[in-house]
């Protein structure tokens, strides 16, 4: 055997392992999921063909537009939430002063911790009774006397309540990318700013944020992406109540596919999923391609 | 890069009020853990602990199984199981592969690459009701090896990146020299090519143990047996049991600080790595 005969196989078999994985656990699950979504699955028996139907079911059902509405509103709401802390942490640790580093690691801290445990150890602030938040607000004279601040008790306040647990978590994220733009930024522009008089402020308005647009971007795409995905902090801290109200995209799938046991629906739930989530990462991408 | 002169105290204040606001979560359910339950369930809570005790740790350390949920100590090796696992099988493949493209005169190289990034268009949490069916077809459900090699195929596109990133970087005359000496490819690739590639390969390691020590969807979907309930999922079904008891909320603090300890003790000492694994998966193409 000739050397590059001998290279081409080894490399074939080196590859072999990651392909296989790939092809059993991603590229059939894909096919599978437009596929599944055309059939109607009976608990016993062969699947039926049934074309659009799952996806009409899907349209007309009342509890998809509400977890769509809410996932929409969730994303809107915590995404500039994250944002505003992500930039503000991240012009503070690009600071030319002493600390930053630590500064950096303190505020990445809560991305190290799963979505689950962050949700437990905010369950805990946030308790109705005993909890430091509510604790705090009534030292600072709101809540009333009775003791009763329900975050839980309406659906807006439970997505304010997750939102700021979320916005805790996750902006040290966003802040690591942004920290990462803000280095590419040369520091000619500042001195420039600076000799035509700007002030701080001025600067950082007219000359960091739109050098740093790119960044930003990313940024945001990131988040909205992963907002659409949320799923676990509302499991374990609304679990989609009160009275559905708190339900995500993911979590109705979840749903329809588990607990109603609806597989063509809940994979037609997935596929639809699927297409958001492909446009926003194009999206993405040509942002970065143009940028970069 | 901005310079804070005349204000630098205003500069040190505002981290300072930062680093409190970040902190503190973590540091109640630290200081929640270790307070006995009248101490933790008033209307006056302490800043610091009067009376330290680790009786929140024992008891949910003690707590036996019921029949909807495991105890925390096979929850938290089922954890372990998976997230060592995922970490040893996701860097050989990734290694083995980012290899075989960057190296090696694989055929289809271009194409396999390809096919290797394409789930960064396609997110997972998408592939959940015919991953399902595929798991529970294969006889993967409550197995560890279902849950490893799901995780390991989430890991692959950025274990392949991260890998081929590290090869490229080193020069090729270094196999080549190995080559003529007549070592096998495995024997080159781990006694010269690997040791040079440790940073990329340690970002990998970091990232499969935070995403399948950190999971929680999988786990809750996956396995549905007490005996292979996983950490997260255990604690979830603590949570829901309810608060009757008032020595809930010390077991819940205890459960989460043993959920987070393993993982910050990771970054502790590998900081560097988490970070540039968040830049790489951002920054993929």
């Amino acid at each position: 055997m000739s050397r590059l005969r001998k290279e081409q196989l080894v490399g074939l078999l080196m590859v072999s392992p990651a392909l296989i994985l790939l092809a059993v656990f991603f590229l059939y699950p894909l096919v599978n999921s437009f596929y599944m979504s055309f059939h109607k699955w009976p608990l016993f028996g062969k699947p039926k063909w049934v074309g659009l139907d799952n996806y009409i079911f899907m349209f007309q059902d009342e509890r998809f537009w509400e977890s769509l509405k809410f996932t929409f509103v969730y994303t809107l709401t915590v995404t500039p939430m994250l944002f505003v802390v992500a930039i503000g942490t991240a012009l503070l640790c690009n600071a030319k002063a002493w600390g930053t580093t630590f500064f950096r690691s303190i505020y990445f801290l809560p991305v190290v911790m799963s979505f689950a445990t962050a949700s437990y150890v905010w369950l805990w602030l946030y308790s109705e009774m005993y909890g430091v938040i509510v604790y705090a607000l009534e030292f600072f004279g709101f809540g009333g006397e009775n003791k009763n601040l329900n975050v839980w008790k309406t659906g807006t306040s439970s997505m304010w309540a997750v939102n700021a647990m979320v916005t805790w978590k996750f902006s040290g994220i966003q802040m690591i990318i942004l920290i990462a733009g803000l280095q590419a930024i040369r520091d000619d522009y500042y001195e420039a700013s600076k000799l035509m008089g700007a002030s701080r402020w001025q600067t950082i308005w007219n000359v960091t944020l739109p050098l740093l647009r790119p960044s930003i971007a990313l940024a945001l795409i990131l988040s909205i992406a992963g907002s659409i995905q949320a799923y676990e902090q509302f499991v374990i801290m609304t679990r989609g109540g009160p009275s559905n109200s708190t339900k995500t995209l993911v979590m109705h799938t979840v749903d329809m596919g588990f607990d109603y046991f609806k597989l063509g629906p809940a994979a037609s739930l997935g596929v639809i999923i699927m297409i958001i989530l492909f446009v926003l990462t194009v999206i993405q991408l040509r942002l970065f391609r143009k940028n970069y | 890069m901005q310079k804070y002169k005349t204000d630098w105290y205003l500069y040190y204040l505002i981290n300072v009020t930062f680093i409190v606001l970040v902190s503190f979560p973590i540091y109640w359910a630290f200081v929640s853990s270790i307070k006995p339950p009248d101490e933790l369930i008033t209307n006056t809570p302490t800043l610091f602990p009067i009376n330290p005790t680790f009786e929140s740790y024992e008891r949910i350390w003690n707590l036996e199984p019921t029949s909807s949920r495991g105890n925390v100590r096979s929850a938290f090796t089922n954890s372990a199981i998976v997230s060592i696992g995922t970490v040893v099988v996701s860097a050989v493949i990734s290694t083995l592969a980012a290899y075989a493209l960057t190296i090696l005169r694989t055929p289809f190289r271009h194409f396999i690459f390809l096919l290797i990034i394409m789930p960064i268009l396609i997110p997972g949490i998408s592939l959940l009701i015919p991953l399902y069916k595929l798991v529970k077809e294969l006889g993967l459900m409550n197995s560890y090896l279902g849950l490893i090699l799901i995780h390991s195929t989430g890991m692959l596109t950025l274990g392949v990146f991260l890998m081929r990133n590290a090869f490229m970087s080193i020069p090729t005359s270094l196999r080549e020299v190995a080559l003529l000496e007549g070592s096998s490819e495995l024997r080159i690739m781990f006694t010269v090519m690997l040791p040079l590639a440790i940073p990329g390969l340690l970002t990998l390691m970091v990232f499969a143990l935070y995403g399948s020590w950190n999971d929680f969807i999988l786990a809750f979907l996956f396995v549905n047996t007490i005996d292979m309930e996983m950490l997260n999922v255990f604690l979830m079904k603590l949570t829901f049991a309810g608060s009757q008891f008032d020595t809930f909320w010390g077991l819940l603090n205890a459960g989460a600080i043993i959920s987070f300890v393993p993982i910050i003790i990771f970054y502790i000492f590998l900081q560097q790595y988490f970070v540039r694994g968040v830049t790489g998966s951002a920054v993929k193409e």
